[in-house]
């Protein structure tokens, strides 16, 4: 039942990322994207393999639908997949990742998740900064882009890891 | 979340993770041409560096490859090297067999110095040349800048002599070339100097004469320079002794003449 409710705001919150891709042009300046949140807070028994295969598919069904390029979230996202059993032990710990428990927002603290978005949102827009810019921006600009779409997206993702699995 | 522990399943997740980038970024190339000339030249950078590494790494693992043949081509040209000294040396030798005063009676065979002393009352010199090169006893060791000594024993390969810093030694001497002759011997104080004895009296010597072998001797040719006249002082209240400069450098001798009269043994018979 858990994951269904999560496979639904997954689908909702990938399609209303499409929609305000599509919409609202802010990407030269800064980027909100709450993609990182919905792949760390997969279910447990989720493998990082299948985790980095729907990270793929979610990237390249986001970049299919929008104005954006092919590939180029896929490219972020696929990494946050990698990283998500580092990121599990430090939200959870040793002990309960062991135990295979899910990640939630009562069990991990606020604390806890937000340094996990903050950590997988900084690896995301990294890479997709890094290969959206191809080189023609300069690297304080880079930077800047990059600081100002983590310390946007990075709330929004700990509200929607909270909606993701509240207990 | 799933852990997955053992090397096989990290591989596998390499794996898969390599190629869904490698899947990423082949789509992202070919849907914008800016993120294809990025890639490209990121790629052909990441080229560089791999073919720049391998290349050194190969140039590393054939150093002892290049130094084999760089010791032989080394070898070869101190071959090389040492025949062009050869040459050089038979040149030199021929020379300073040249600037010799020649005359018909004498045949003469350049020598390279082995050991000379020129620290005692009766030095020596050993010579590179012996019997088997034509050097027999009693031959004079001369040089175009002065007369070095006398074979004395004579080795197969090499000779020994005595040399004019030794006392036993004298030479007929003639100051200028029409003065008046007299036996020149080393006076035993430095390497530089020699005393004209036995000049009579009444025969006043002049300063800074020349000095040359007289040629009234089997041993040594003619006109070789000896030295110049310094002060002469009367000796016994009889005769003049007369200081000479040698024009010689033992200190600095290394090549020389060995002179060997063919009519010697004539003369000497003559002589008796």
């Amino acid at each position: 039942m858990r994951d269904i409710r999560y496979i639904v705001i997954y689908v909702i919150l990938v399609i209303a990322h499409i929609i305000m891709n599509n919409f609202f042009d802010l990407a030269r300046y800064f980027l909100i994207c709450v993609l990182p949140v919905l792949i760390i807070m997969l279910p447990s028994r989720v493998n990082v393999l299948w985790a980095m295969v729907i990270a793929f598919v979610t990237g390249f069904v986001v970049d299919f639908f929008s104005t954006g390029l092919l590939g180029l979230t896929s490219l972020a996202l696929v990494p946050v997949a990698l990283a998500i059993q580092p990121l599990t032990l430090l939200i959870l710990g040793g002990e309960q990742m062991a135990r295979g428990e899910d990640v939630t927002f009562t069990r991990a603290g606020i604390s806890r998740i937000a340094l996990s978005c903050l950590f997988a949102c900084s690896l995301y827009f990294i890479i997709y900064v890094w290969a959206d810019s191809a080189g023609t921006v300069g690297f304080w600009s880079a930077l800047l882009r990059i600081f100002l779409s983590v310390v946007l997206s990075t709330p929004l993702c700990v509200v929607v890891a909270k909606l993701l699995r509240p207990l | 979340m799933q852990q997955n522990g053992t090397p096989k399943a990290g591989l596998a997740v390499a794996a898969v993770f390599i190629v869904l980038e490698i899947a990423a970024l082949s789509m992202l190339k070919s849907s914008s041409v800016l993120q294809n000339i990025w890639l490209n030249r990121f790629s052909h950078n990441v080229m560089a560096l791999t073919w720049g590494g391998v290349s050194r790494l190969k140039d590393y693992t054939s150093l002892r490859h290049q130094n084999d043949i760089l010791a032989g081509r080394n070898f070869e040209l101190y071959k090389e090297l040492s025949r062009y000294q050869d040459e050089e040396e038979q040149a030199r030798s021929q020379a300073l067999l040249d600037s010799v005063p020649g005359s018909r009676r004498f045949s003469f065979i350049p020598a390279e110095v082995t050991a000379m002393g020129t620290n005692t009352r009766h030095n020596y010199i050993i010579l590179n040349k012996g019997s088997q090169d034509g050097v027999t006893p009693n031959s004079a060791i001369i040089t175009p800048h002065g007369v070095v000594g006398i074979v004395q024993i004579v080795d197969k390969r090499y000779s020994y002599g005595l040399s004019l810093l030794n006392d036993k030694i004298v030479v007929s001497a003639r100051i200028g070339r029409e003065g008046i002759v007299a036996p020149l011997s080393w006076d035993g104080k430095n390497t530089k100097s020699a005393v004209l004895k036995n000049i009579p009296f009444h025969h006043k010597v002049a300063e800074g004469d020349t000095v040359l072998t007289s040629g009234m001797s089997s041993l040594y040719p003619p006109d070789i320079p000896i030295g110049i006249t310094m002060g002469s002082r009367i000796v016994d209240g009889a005769s003049n002794v007369v200081d000479v400069d040698l024009f010689l450098d033992f200190a600095a001798l290394r090549y020389v003449i060995i002179a060997e009269n063919k009519d010697r043994e004539t003369i000497e018979e003559l002589a008796r």
